[in-house]
This record gives structure tokens, C-alpha cells and sequence, in this order.
């Protein structure tokens, strides 16, 4: 079967433009359809991608901008296939829920294709096989969100959109300009190319390529955000509309951890060696800052939003264990924490609306009397936001504990904290809402129609994942183990050359 | 029918039983909720005597049986199936398992009945079932730490059942999270192991476990000692003990099942269960071992002094399991596992009978206030009594068997194992006397006034209002938070054996297990149904499975019964005869009475050092450092760099965000379109 990668790509966009144009109270029927059509379509690549021969597959690769040699190429392999499909769900589900359950916030044309272009950045960022295509839909991403928070964001918008963009501005340019170095670099007075495959051929001296990490690095973990360069989220995470928040919090951050993967390891391999430890140290102390401050905050969105600090610190342990099975379990808890932090996004909302509008857990209690099928579909996402054994989410954690054993024993055991920290911040979250004596402002009501159309899907695939977790494990197998070689060559070479020191 | 298929259906019996009932929700009668839950219970206890039947039908050496579904994980040679492992071991657990729990869901069909949440409950209560069995039917170390931590959870959503309470609230996070930290000991435990090993399955553990290590190396002996952790936080061991008492929030039948008779056991049975490692790490064996003597003895000292009816319940299972514990590390094997069993008859027994004069004292839980209920509560009377019996080890009660088994294989072993001997009989005088207090302060005396209306009237005590005695002084009710009777709160009659048949049926069958099940395992080897039923699970011990010290088989016996009679008489004494010399004997010993009652001040500990600098850090972190470093120097910082920067641009800053916003994106439409035009 033939799949084009541009339609997937591009479909959003038009989309959003479609739903410009037509008139606006079709808008946001036409976003959905686009992300469905989106959805059916990642579906179809799930089910045609072949595993048993993996390796990059449907590739598109036009010569864009010959001057300077950036491709226009586009690809799937076992690191992105998995993150395409489950960027699709999520933008499904935003979409639904901003047609069901959101009250009109006017301009919907608007919102429709500012949240079309960031679908089409998104996936542009995973498929992008050349790395200025890269970093252009990367720093694409985040230019509808502006717009997004200016016009529909919360009472501190200004603030909020100020901090974020201060923060992302300072990591894209740094990327930037690593990635045009890079490139200069490796062409060495010819052609400069910009090619992934290309580039990872030829490395860069280690200084330079220290430097150039680090910028990646950087901007990546602005992007997570990763402690302690996680000043943007506390007023970005209040101030995002629901159905922008779900997005963001599930999917951007996905996009930085794939980046790791997919750039920097590859193209930076002696330098992601030299700095392994720094990055997992970041990584533990993401983990550890995060879940104590998630379950110190009173909103609801924070604990969320901090929760996420904790669970991408796991996920950049398990890449910079430079172990296979880290990095699978890295790529798993990807997919794993867009699909419930996204779904608990939606709870936060859901639990407002019961709290007379207030996300504050002060103002929260006793929410279960009168709505037991919302407890009960709200305590299965928080088993899987703490990665109870059983759930997808323990898997990807086990594997990431496993890599990390294997590599640096000491982290791993630090990181376990982190894992009874989670236990405690999110039994938080749903014992102080829903538990306890009915509160003064709560008036609960059951799980209505509307509600559940968005929340049920996805807490159908958190179940799916958990008695199949094998699914999205098995493409990532090789795609890591190719991510991380050129990485795990260094380190032997280092290994033996030390062993030759010592002998001589 | 297969043996694996009988296996797997023991699973599919709850797991569809809790479907069922949570998808249908409100359409379903309580009475149907019950009915369906215990059915499926039911239902899995034929399945189960299905698979005793289909072992013993394999000959011995070929009773370990493997069955898996699918691949939950199979990358970079981490293979982990969804399979489970069939032998005498795991098919003794689902017997007792699913056999105490239909009992169990009979008696709360009655109980419960008037219960706003019933049908919450009996889908709960199904869950648990098939967790506990997820745990012992497993087929490697990874789905054992899935049904280990489904246990925990519906340990937590079961003892949070009542959730409007703060006071139930708070003990099942507690219950939840002291769990966690014993998976994580499970899970460090576990990836230790396969560091080394690379395998999870139980077989190739087994079988590989001494090429892989020197006996008693280090990294394995750490990996046990990880995993015991995991043991002693779900069999609430010292330390990790101070959860149980707590959980008897939760319903009474919710406490008999699964703080009693099966949650709390999982401990023994992964003791149990990786034998073959333990003998392997002799020093991490010894841990568990003298661990199980400690808490033993401590818990046994907190009951004698609690004053709560259920409380006390929960000290004396604390101490049981500290016997189990010690039992199994010590090799004793049969006597563990024998000890498990009519412990888990009796227990249950005796919680049911608790909840039977909780419930006829309007649900007031405290001694203080009992008395006298021998004639106004026969039927549970003579439960009590039966369940009492068995647990102080009277002469020829199944309790008596059990623990002389499990002590004399103990002492048989010899050299420093004669302490843990000894411990175990101090501790026999302890359970005889908690026991006997608690019945002749509830059953001996005057009928206090709630026994009164009970005989009077035939129906329970019913309080003007419903309060928590967990709030509150436990003696007074009127000091108590008042509760409506709505979902959330308890229900609004409370239900006693002697009108509720459900519930007497239920304690029938485990008041004559608790006094004859003694019979399937007789000293000397007059039976030893127990021990050959399970020899192939342990054939590969290296200690002597069943010792031949007939000498000291009939001292313990002996001893024991001094022991028992003994100290009942004394009980007796003080009691009954005497009732001022309790009294007397707490102010000769302030010390130590305040020394038992606040449980050895293990909470108080946790509080100083691990529960209030956790806390701390958080405050810390959330006033001062979030607000200091990360806003004030890292963003003021950002901030300041770029106001520096653009006072050289200040002629196009005009000070809003989309004025900059603006500027960025034209200019990179502008590179963007530029090369574009130029590629075209």
C-alpha cells in the first residue's frame, strides 16, 4: 500500500484553513474531521509499517533548498511510528472536546487552524528526516501556541506567553544555530547538507560537538520543561485552554525526547557519552524536584503539570542510560504519559466544572458521591499516571529501571524514590478531590455523554497498552538500538582504551 | 478439562465477576451484586479443586506446570509473558484463596446489605480476589509484582471504601503508599536479579540460581533482602507494620478477608515461592527469619493492651504472620504454610464474629464498653469462642497443630534457631492472653446496655446518631464526627449473625475448620496430607524438609500445652476473678503500658524522620525555591538580559508580547519565503 507521508503531514494545515475560510460554525466540525482523517490514517501505518523488516520506511526525499542543501525529507521508523499515532489521538481528542464540551470562545475559525498548523508542526518535528527540517517545524510548534494563550489563554495570559517565550526563544536559537554549525562543519568548505543520514557519517570534533550538544540539550529540556529550566510552566500550564493544554502537555514535550533520540545521540555521539551523567543527573533531579512539588501545589493542573516534570525526568534517564532496553522503555513512557497526562488534563477540567469552576484541591472533596463512574475511570488514570504495576506505564518504567541498572546502578536507585513519590502526589490528586466530605463548592453529577466520548477513548487505549504494552515496544527494539550505537561504540572504544591504560 | 485451562478460568471467574458488576452499576440490585460476586467466587473455587484434581493426576515430579498467553514484553532479551505456573504451592494458595473468600462474600452479602455503596463494594471485593490470585498463580517475578501491587490497590480502595471518612481516607493512602514502597523493594529486588541472570521466569530462576551465584554472594543476598522488603511491607513486618491497624477502617468482612486471611499471607507465600533463592542466600533467610520473631513478639505485646475490638484482631494477625514469616525463612516450609491455612479459617472466623458484636453495639468497636454478650449473642459466642481456641493453640484446635508444626521444625534445625524457638513459644503465652481478654472482656460480666437491647428486643443497638468511632475518644460517641448513612458512610442498620443467615452460614463452615483442621497434618506423622501434597513444590530444598526429632516433636507438644492451659487459667484470673488486676498490673508498669499502646512509637518515628522531612522539602521547595531560583534569578535573570538587549532596540518596542511575537514570525516568514523563492 502506498501511504504518503506529505498527506498525513500536510492534512491538518488545510484542515485548519478550510475551517478559515467555510463558514465559522463549521469549524470545528472540520477539525475534527481533519484530525480523524489523521487518525484513520497513522492508524493505517500502524497496521502497514513492517515490523519484521523495520528501518525507515515510506520515505520522501526532495532537495528543497539547494543552496544551503536542505531536504525536504520525510520519514517513518520504529522511533516516531508509535508518537505519530498517538500525536493523532490526542489532537483527536482536543478537537472532540473543544466541539462537545467546550463553551463557544468565539473565533473558532481561528482556533481551528492555529491548532491545525501546530498538528502539522508536531508531525512534521517526528517525521522530519533532515535535521534544519527539524528545527524549523520545532520552533514552528510553538508559534500557534502564542497565538493560542494570547487570544483564549487564562487572566495571566501575558505573563504566561512572556515566560514561555522567553525560555523557548533562548533554546530554539541556541538549536539554530548548533544545527547550522553542524551543518557548515560536516560540509568543510563544500556543500553543506543537512541530512541525517548524511551527517551522522561524518562526526564533528568533540569540542564542537560538546558545545552543539549541550545547545540541543538545552533546548530540548526548556521544551519538556526539565528541572530546573521549568520557570515557563507553572503560568503556561494555568493560563492554556483546556483542549491547548491536553496538546501541549502530552505531545510537545514527546517531541523533545523524541529529539534525543532521533539528533542528538546520533549526530553527537561523543559528547552525549562525555555528558551522559549530567543528563541523568538532570533526569533524577527532574524526578525528585517534580513529584515533591507536585504534591505540594494546590491547583490541580499543577500537580499535573509538575507530575510531568517527574515522568519526563524518567524518560531522559532511560535515553541517557545508553542501554537498548532504557530507550525502549523511554519510547513506550512517551506514548504511556501523552495518553493519560493528556486524558488527566481533561479530568482537571472535568473536575472544575463539578467545583463550581475552581481547579484548587482546597476547594475539592467528595466529588465520587453522585459520580461513581467518574471516580472510577478518573482512579484507573491515576493507577497509570503512577505507573502501578499492570499499567503500560509500569512497563516503560521497568524498562527504563532495567537500562538504567544495567549502566549506572546508583541513579536507578535514587529514581525509585521518585516512583514512591508518585504514588503519594497522584493518590493526592484523586483522594483529595474525590474523597473526603462533600465540599462547600462542589456539586457533582455523573460522567455526562459529552464528557465521556472524549475520556473513554483514551482511557480505552491506557487499558489497551497495559495488556499489550509488547505493540509498542516491538518497533523501537531496533530503531533505539540504532539510535544509541554510534553512543555505545564510543563507550566501548573509551572502555578499552582505559583497559589499555591500565595494562601498559 | 486442562490443568492450565481450570488455571486460567480461577482467574477469569473474578475478573468477570468485577466486570459485570462495575459496568452494570446502579442497574443492578444490591442483592444481585452480592449474588454475582459470590457466585464467581464460588465458581473459582471449583475451578480450583478442578486443578488439585488435574495435578495430583501428573506424577509428582512432573507437578509444575506452565502455561502462558502472549508476550507482554519481548525486546532486547527482556522476554515477559503473561503466563502463569502452575504447582502444589500455587494451587494450595487458590484453594485457600477462593475458599475463604466465597465465605467471605456470603457473610458481606448479609452484612453489607444495607450499605448505599454495595455495589461499588462487591465489585471492589471481586477485584481483590482476582488480584490475590494473580499474585500466587503468576509465572514469573514481573506478573507476581503486577498481582502484588493490584493487591495493594484494592487493599487501599477497600479500606478507603467508607471515602467520605477523613479518618478511612487517610489510612488507605497510608496502606497504599507504605505498599509501594515494598514494590519498589520487589522491583529493585527483581531487576538485581536479572541483572546477573537475565531471566524473570520462575523455572529458569530456579534452575539457574545456583550457577549464577556463589552461595550467599553479596549481590544476591541484596536482591533478597530487596525482596523481602517487598514481603514485610505487605505482611505489615516490623518496620513496614504500621499500615494494618489503620486498615481496619475498612468494613469488617473487608478486614477478615483480606487483612486476615489473604493479603497479608502474600508475604509467606513469595518466601515461599523463592525458597530455592533464600537457601541460596542463607544471610537474607536469617533477616527474614529473625524479623518474623520480632514482630511476632511486638505485635503480640500491642494486643494485649488495645482496646479496640478489631485492633486488637489485627495485632494478633500481625503477630500470626510474624510466626509464618519467621517460618518459611526458617525452612519450615510445611508448618509455614500449615500455620497460613488455619490461620486464615480462624482469622477470618474470629473477624466475622467481631463484626457480629461491632454491629449489635451499633457500631461502637471499643472493649471498654462491651460486656456480657454470652447470652445475648450465642451463635457468634460460640464462633468466638471456636476462632479463640484455635488461635491460642488450645490442645487438639487446629491452631494447636499448626504452630507446633511450624516451631518444631524451627528448633530442629538447632544452633542460634533455638532462639527463634523460644521466641515463638513467649509469644504463644502473649496470643493466649490477648485472645482470652478480648473474649471475656466482650462475652464475660454484666451485659453492658447494648447487649441489653439485643436480648430485649432482637435487634441491634441503634444509635440516635451515626458517628466514626475513629474520631474522637473511642469510648464516648457523643465526642464523635456524626455521619449520614449515605454512600460514603456506612449504612444504616447494622446487621448481627444471629438475625442475618447469610452471615452465620458463613461462620458455620470456618468454626468447624477452625477447630478440626488440625487433622490433615497430625504429629509423628499420624497424617501428613499437607506435607506430601506439597513435597514436589520443595523437593529441591537443601534443609531437611520433614525433620525426624520425634523427641522434640513431643516436648513441643508438650510445652505447648502448658503453655496454652496455662495461661488461660491465668487469663481467667485476672479477668474474670479478679477483674481489678489489669488495672493493677498497668500502674506497676506505666512505662511499659505506654510503651505498648503507642505501638512502640513506630509511627512517631516515621513522623520525625521520613513523613515531616519529606514535608519540609516540599514547603521548602515550593515556597522558597520555586519562588527564589527559578522565577526570581532564572527568569528575573532571563528577563533582565533581554530588557538589556533591547533598550538598543527600543525604537520598535512598544512593550506587548504581540508586537514581538509579530516581529519574529515576519522576519522568519520573511527567511523562510526568501528561501523558498530561491529553491523555486
Amino acid at each position: 500500500m502506498t501511504i504518503h507521508l506529505s498527506i498525513i503531514l500536510w492534512l491538518p494545515a488545510v484542515a485548519g484553513l478550510l475551517a478559515l475560510l467555510l463558514p465559522s460554525r463549521f469549524a470545528r466540525w472540520i477539525s475534527l474531521i481533519g484530525t480523524l482523517l489523521v487518525l484513520a490514517y497513522t492508524i493505517t501505518l500502524l497496521a502497514d509499517y513492517d515490523r519484521a523488516l523495520g528501518g525507515l520506511q515510506y520515505v520522501t526525499d526532495e532537495l528543497w533548498i539547494s543552496s544551503i542543501g536542505v531536504h525536504y525529507a520525510l520519514g517513518v521508523s520504529g522511533l516516531n511510528l508509535v508518537l505519530l499515532a498517538t500525536t493523532a489521538v490526542i489532537f483527536t481528542a482536543s478537537a472532540l472536546w473543544t466541539l462537545v464540551d467546550e463553551p463557544d470562545h468565539g473565533k473558532p475559525g481561528i482556533y481551528a487552524l492555529l491548532m491545525g498548523l501546530a498538528q502539522t508542526a508536531v508531525l512534521g518535528a517526528f517525521l522530519a528526516q533532515d535535521r534544519a527540517l527539524f528545527v524549523i517545524f520545532f520552533d514552528l510548534m510553538l508559534v500557534p501556541f502564542y497565538f493560542l494563550i494570547v487570544i483564549w489563554g487564562g487572566p495571566d495570559r501575558t505573563s504566561a506567553v512572556l515566560k514561555l517565550f522567553l525560555y523557548t526563544l533562548v533554546g530554539s536559537l541556541l538549536m539554530l544555530v548548533g544545527a547550522i554549525t553542524t551543518g557548515v562543519m560536516a560540509a568543510d568548505g563544500g556543500q553543506p547538507s543537512f541530512l541525517l543520514a548524511e551527517l551522522a557519517k561524518t562526526p564533528l570534533g568533540s569540542t564542537a560537538q560538546g558545545w552543539i550538544f549541550l545547545a540541543f540539550a538545552l533546548a530540548f529540556l526548556i521544551k519538556m520543561p526539565s528541572f530546573p529550566f521549568h520557570g515557563w510552566m507553572p503560568d503556561g500550564y494555568s493560563n492554556m485552554p483546556i483542549g491547548v493544554l491536553a496538546v501541549f502537555t502530552a505531545i510537545l514535550s514527546k517531541v523533545a525526547a523524541y529529539g534525543f533520540l532521533q539528533v542528538a545521540l546520533p549526530l553527537f555521539p561523543e559528547a552525549a557519552v562525555e555528558y551522559q551523567e549530567l543528563l541523568m543527573i538532570v533526569a533524577v533531579a527532574s524526578i525528585l524536584y517534580g513529584s515533591v512539588m507536585a504534591f505540594t501545589v494546590d491547583s490541580a493542573r499543577l500537580v499535573l503539570g509538575y507530575s510531568s516534570i517527574a515522568q519526563l525526568g524518567f524518560i531522559v534517564l532511560g535515553i541517557f542510560a545508553l542501554d537498548g532496553r532504557g530507550a525502549d522503555g523511554a519510547l513506550l513512557q512517551a506514548t504511556n504519559h501523552a495518553i493519560v497526562a493528556g486524558a488527566l488534563i481533561f479530568v482537571v477540567a472535568m473536575l472544575a466544572r463539578r467545583t463550581g469552576g475552581s481547579e484548587k484541591l482546597s476547594d475539592m472533596g467528595g466529588i465520587a458521591k453522585g459520580a461513581p463512574a467518574f471516580a472510577a475511570v478518573f482512579l484507573v488514570l491515576s493507577f497509570a499516571l503512577l505507573a502501578m504495576p499492570g499499567t503500560a506505564n509500569f512497563v516503560g518504567e521497568f524498562m527504563i529501571l532495567l537500562g538504567t541498572f544495567t549502566s549506572k546502578m546508583a541513579f536507578a536507585f535514587v529514581a525509585a524514590i521518585g516512583v514512591a513519590l508518585a504514588a503519594f502526589y497522584a493518590l493526592r490528586l484523586y483522594v483529595s478531590s474525590m474523597h473526603h466530605r462533600v465540599a462547600e463548592k462542589v456539586n457533582s453529577f455523573e460522567l455526562t455523554l459529552r464528557e465521556g466520548l472524549v475520556i473513554v477513548p483514551l482511557l480505552l487505549v491506557v487499558i489497551a497498552l497495559a495488556l499489550y504494552p509488547q505493540f509498542a515496544l516491538s518497533p523501537a527494539q531496533d530503531a533505539t538500538s540504532k539510535a544509541l550505537s554510534a553512543a555505545q561504540q564510543v563507550q566501548n572504544s573509551d572502555a578499552s582504551n582505559t583497559t589499555q591504560g591500565a595494562a601498559r | 478439562m486442562s490443568l492450565s485451562l481450570a488455571a486460567w478460568l480461577v482467574l477469569a471467574c473474578p475478573l468477570t465477576g468485577m466486570l459485570t458488576i462495575a459496568l452494570l452499576g446502579k442497574k443492578l440490585s444490591p442483592r444481585a451484586a452480592g449474588t454475582i460476586g459470590t457466585a464467581a467466587i464460588a465458581l473459582a473455587f471449583v475451578f480450583a479443586v478442578i486443578t488439585l484434581i488435574q495435578l495430583q493426576a501428573l506424577p509428582s515430579e512432573a507437578r509444575a506446570a506452565t502455561t502462558s498467553l502472549w508476550d507482554l514484553v519481548n525486546v532486547d532479551g527482556v522476554k515477559i509473558q503473561l503466563g502463569l505456573y502452575v504447582d502444589p504451592l500455587s494451587t494450595f494458595m487458590i484453594l485457600v484463596v477462593t475458599g475463604v473468600s466465597t465465605l467471605i462474600h456470603l457473610y458481606s452479602v448479609g452484612y453489607m446489605q444495607t450499605d448505599a455503596g454495595y455495589v461499588r463494594y462487591f465489585s471492589y471485593l471481586n477485584f481483590f480476589v482476582f488480584s490475590m490470585l494473580l499474585l500466587v498463580l503468576a509465572g514469573n517475578l514481573v506478573l507476581l509484582i503486577i498481582g502484588w501491587a493490584f493487591v495493594g490497590a484494592a487493599s487501599y480502595m477497600l479500606v478507603s471504601y467508607w471515602y467520605r471518612r477523613d479518618t478511612a481516607t487517610a489510612a488507605g493512602i497510608k496502606a497504599f503508599v507504605m505498599n509501594v514502597v515494598g514494590d519498589i523493594g520487589l522491583v529493585l529486588g527483581t531487576l538485581l536479579l536479572f541483572k546477573t541472570m537475565g531471566v524473570l521466569d520462575y523455572g529458569q530462576l530456579f534452575s539457574g540460581a545456583h550457577a549464577a551465584f556463589e552461595k550467599d554472594a553479596p549481590e544476591l543476598v541484596i536482591a533478597m533482602l530487596l525482596i523481602l522488603v517487598g514481603a514485610f511491607a505487605k505482611s505489615a513486618q516490623i518496620p513496614f507494620q504500621t499500615w494494618l491497624p489503620d486498615a481496619m477502617e475498612g468494613p469488617t468482612p473487608v478486614s477478615s478477608l483480606i487483612h486476615a486471611a489473604t493479603m497479608v499471607t502474600a508475604g509467606v507465600y513469595l518466601i515461599g515461592r523463592l525458597h530455592v533463592l533464600f537457601e541460596w542466600a542463607p544471610t537474607a533467610a536469617a533477616v527474614g527469619a529473625i524479623i518474623g520473631a520480632l514482630t511476632l513478639l511486638v505485635a503480640g505485646s500491642i494486643g494485649l493492651v488495645m482496646t479496640d475490638l478489631k485492633r486488637v484482631i489485627a495485632y494478633s494477625t500481625m503477630s500470626q504472620i510474624g510466626y509464618m514469616i519467621m517460618g518459611v525463612s526458617a525452612a519450615a516450609y510445611v508448618g509455614g504454610f500449615f500455620h497460613m491455612m488455619t490461620h486464615a479459617f480462624f482469622k477470618a472466623l474470629l473477624f466475622m464474629a467481631a463484626g457480629s458484636v461491632i454491629s449489635a453495639m451499633g457500631g461502637n468497636q471499643s472493649l471498654n464498653n462491651m460486656s456480657g454478650f454470652r447470652k445475648a449473642l450465642p451463635f457468634t459466642f460460640v464462633c468466638f469462642l471456636a476462632g479463640g481456641f484455635a488461635l491460642s493453640a488450645f490442645p487438639l484446635f487446629s491452631g494447636f497443630f499448626s504452630k507446633d508444626t511450624l516451631l518444631f521444625e524451627v528448633g530442629a534445625r538447632g544452633g542460634w534457631y533455638w532462639g527463634l524457638y523460644v521466641a515463638g513459644y513467649v509469644g504463644a503465652a502473649f496470643t493466649v492472653f490477648y485472645t482470652w481478654r478480648m473474649i471475656y472482656r466482650a462475652f464475660w460480666g454484666e451485659p453492658c446496655k447494648e447487649a441489653q437491647v439485643v436480648i430485649e428486643s432482637g435487634h441491634a443497638y441503634h444509635p440516635a446518631e451515626h458517628t466514626n468511632p475513629h474520631t474522637g475518644n473511642e469510648d464516648d460517641p457523643s465526642t464523635q464526627e456524626v455521619e449520614d448513612s449515605e454512600v460514603g458512610f456506612p449504612g444504616k442498620e447494622h446487621k448481627y449473625a444471629e438475625t442475618t443467615w447469610q452471615m452465620r452460614y458463613a461462620m458455620i463452615p470456618l468454626a468447624i475448620l477452625a477447630v478440626v483442621a488440625g487433622v490433615i497434618q497430625l504429629p509423628f506423622g499420624i497424617t501428613d496430607v499437607l506435607s506430601s501434597f506439597l513435597e514436589p513444590t520443595f523437593a529441591n530444598t537443601i534443609v531437611a524438609y520433614e525433620p525426624d526429632q520425634p523427641g522434640l516433636e513431643a516436648f513441643g507438644l508438650i510445652l505447648s500445652s502448658v503453655i496454652a492451659i496455662v495461661s488461660l487459667a491465668c487469663a481467667y484470673w485476672i479477668w474474670v476473678r479478679r477483674p481489678g488486676t489489669s488495672a493493677a498490673i498497668q500502674a506497676r508498669l506505666p512505662w511499659l503500658h505506654r510503651l505498648f499502646i503507642n505501638k512502640w512509637y513506630f509511627d512517631e518515628f516515621y513522623s520525625i524522620f521520613v513523613v515531616r522531612p519529606v514535608i519540609w522539602i516540599g514547603r521548602w521547595a515550593h515556597d522558597s525555591f520555586e519562588r527564589v531560583v527559578i522565577n526570581g534569578a532564572l527568569i528575573g535573570g532571563t528577563s533582565g538580559l533581554v530588557k538589556a538587549g533591547s533598550a538598543a532596540v527600543r525604537a520598535v518596542q512598544t512593550g506587548l508580547i504581540r508586537s514581538y511575537a509579530a516581529i519574529v514570525i515576519g522576519g522568519l516568514s520573511v527567511v523562510l519565503l526568501y528561501f523558498l523563492v530561491r529553491a523555486l
